[in-house]
């Protein structure tokens, strides 16, 4: 039977504009991390969004307006859907696009309609509704185990606080070095901080958003909220760029009015921290650290220069930067849930992190994204250039004393 | 021949319309869907416009991202506007004076117009950098390089009867075609801008509203997660 939905309805009015802008001059190519390793350009922006055009034409175009929606040859649709997904939706292709297409929006959006076609996700990735369903985190493991393997004894939950914690499931179940740094930081500025029970911390979306799942969106987004809400929280504080790319720009739309709370990343919170007087990094680091920017954090809602503000606080720490950094960072390898299906791209680019980062004879490499944190240490695994691996709050939490610790 | 050429120019006139009136639907039906995640988004600035003309005028962020490419791409749309401002001559009556200040600009532009459009293929096919070239802006590139050397043939070697040119095209405009110019270049000319109207890139109208928005966002990524 023909399906003769639009091939535009996801899309908003701009992102139609988008299409038809698109020159495909090919520039974004130069900048795009998969067109690094895979070196395929089929796989690459300009050639998803002609196909794309070609897929709406078949239902808006010309001969569809007089005779009626045609339908899209289904394996060019495979095609699409697998380069769509191959896509890490880092948005450098965006961020350097000679017309300013929002590329980081753009293909979450695309994948939406893979989705409703019957075409998207991919492999693994359909599981994760299920998994989020049954033990409220992607990853299908138990909720008792959130916070229990990294949680230090010594750290003060407070019941309600203004100052609220989401750990976020990569960061509990993945990268637990980095959940732990953030607590241990949290509780080290002395300002009373709550968290939810480990049950009641869901996913925050994210992983259903960008794979263009997006049916139980609106369920977590309020529960999440109004269990926040409920504590009185002002600001809630995360770590994870994805997760706070989705709280501060989406879980409004998804809430359905303005959050009561503002989201703050975790380098935000701590940079304010150490200019108020409330932290202080005691020990000092002689080293040379290179900072890698998560493309959610640095495109995705510009915090650049708070996590520079906290890496240039330690003591005897010299600051090395990647070629490409800040708005022009380039992908580790780990996001738009591509690694869970495309794992030897995800490996291949985080390696890439690793060469320059050895390359400027960098003595550490600082993160602060769990997915960077887990698949770039995972891209390291019997590779030829080690790297000392570090989370940035793993590394301020190491670098204060034990009594601000505790 | 010239009747076949009028009643191609005739067909590709409505379905140059038909394909714009197709693609106003689409946006049209679009146009009440909002972005989700563009709270941020900043209003249009005078920073703001500033910069979107520097980037509709200028190519400002071609600029930025391909020096190189820039400086064939710029001269290409400058010249090419120039010559089409050029060529109104041939389609009003009376010409207004604007077009006839057109002139001399537009006659220089004639010639830069094949040197730019070959710069950009050598930039394109010859460097290493490049990594994607699209198959249809190759063929856009080499159809517009056909007739702008054809133009400029006809202007430094074989010159056409100007007025033939004029009335066949006032002729067509009016729906009241007269005999084609029996200048074969004229023809081949021609011909070849008919085929390139369909395939028109629509970005040179959706282009300036989506860079007004990169604008609008980069000025507003900022605000998504600090104070204001």
């Amino acid at each position: 039977m023909k399906n003769k939905r639009s091939y535009t309805e996801e899309l908003s009015a701009r992102q139609i504009l988008e299409l038809d802008a698109c020159t495909q001059c090919g520039e974004c190519l130069k900048h795009c991390p998969v067109q690094d390793v895979t070196g395929n350009p089929s796989v690459s922006p300009p050639e998803k969004i002609r196909m794309f055009r070609e897929f709406i034409r078949s239902t808006d175009g010309l001969k569809a307006t007089l005779f009626g929606p045609g339908e899209a040859d289904r394996k060019r649709l495979e095609d699409f859907t697998k380069a769509l997904y191959e896509c890490t939706t880092c948005g450098a292709c965006g961020q350097n696009c000679p017309v300013g297409i929002f590329s980081q929006r753009l293909w979450p959006v695309l994948r939406k309609e893979m989705v409703k076609r019957g075409l998207g996700p991919l492999g693994v990735q359909a599981q994760m509704p299920g998994a989020i369903l049954r033990s409220g985190n992607p990853y299908d493991k138990p909720a008792s185990e959130r916070y229990k393997p990294w949680l230090p004894e010594n750290v003060r939950i407070a019941e309600r606080a203004d100052i609220a914690y989401y750990a976020g499931c990569t960061g509990a179940y993945e990268a637990q070095p980095m959940v732990r740094g953030d607590v241990l930081v949290l509780n080290a500025i002395g300002e009373p901080f709550t968290m939810l029970p480990p049950d009641e911390e869901v996913c925050c979306g994210f992983p259903l958003f960008i794979t263009g799942q997006h049916d139980m969106l609106k369920d977590l987004v309020a529960r999440l909220v109004n269990g926040y809400a409920a504590r009185d929280v002002k600001t809630l504080v995360c770590s994870c760029p994805c997760c706070v790319n989705i709280m501060a720009r989406d879980w409004p739309a998804f809430y359905g009015k303005e959050l009561p709370f503002k989201i703050r990343h975790i380098t935000q919170y701590v940079s304010d921290a150490i200019k108020r007087g409330k932290l202080r990094v005691n020990k000092e680091l002689r080293e040379s650290v290179i900072y890698h920017d998560p493309c959610y954090l640095s495109r995705g809602v510009g915090v650049i220069e708070e996590p520079r503000a906290v890496l240039r606080s330690i003591p005897g720490v010299k600051l090395l930067e990647f070629e490409h950094h800040g708005l022009n960072s380039r992908c580790c390898g780990s996001g738009g849930a591509a690694r869970k299906v495309y794992h030897e791209n995800a490996i291949a680019m985080g390696r890439l992190t690793i060469d320059e980062a050895v390359a400027k004879k960098a003595d550490r490499l600082v993160l602060s994204c769990p997915a960077c944190y887990a698949k770039v240490n995972e891209a390291m695994q019997g590779y030829k250039n080690q790297i000392r691996i570090t989370d940035i709050m793993e590394l301020v939490s190491g670098l204060i004393t034990e009594q601000e610790k505790t | 021949m010239g009747k076949i050429l009028i009643l191609a120019a005739y067909v590709v006139y409505a379905s140059f319309w038909a394909r714009f009136f197709t693609h106003f639907l689409v946006w049209l039906r679009a146009a009440h869907r909002r972005d989700r995640g563009g709270a941020a988004f900043s209003r249009a600035s005078g920073q703001v416009c500033v910069l979107t003309a520097a980037d509709v005028f200028l190519f400002a962020r071609v600029l930025d991202v391909n020096p190189a490419l820039w400086v064939g791409e710029w001269s290409f749309h400058a010249s090419f506007l120039l010559v089409l401002l050029r060529h109104l001559r041939y389609f009003l009556t009376p010409i207004p004076a604007w077009v006839w200040w057109m002139q001399v600009p537009g006659l220089i532009a004639g010639y830069i117009l094949p040197v730019s459009l070959l710069y950009i293929l050598f930039v394109r096919l010859l460097t290493k950098q490049e990594k994607f070239t699209s198959p249809m802006n190759l063929f856009l590139l080499g159809l517009v390089l056909a007739i702008s050397s054809i133009g400029v043939l006809m202007y430094t070697l074989f010159k056409p009867d100007l007025i033939d040119v004029k009335l066949f095209m006032v002729g067509i405009l009016s729906g009241a075609p007269t005999p084609a110019p029996e200048s074969l270049l004229f023809l081949l000319h021609f011909s070849l801008v008919l085929v390139l109207v369909p395939f028109l890139p629509t970005h040179i109208i959706t282009s300036p509203l989506v860079m007004i928005e990169a604008r609008k966002r980069e000025q507003g990524l900022h605000l998504v997660m600090h104070e204001k």
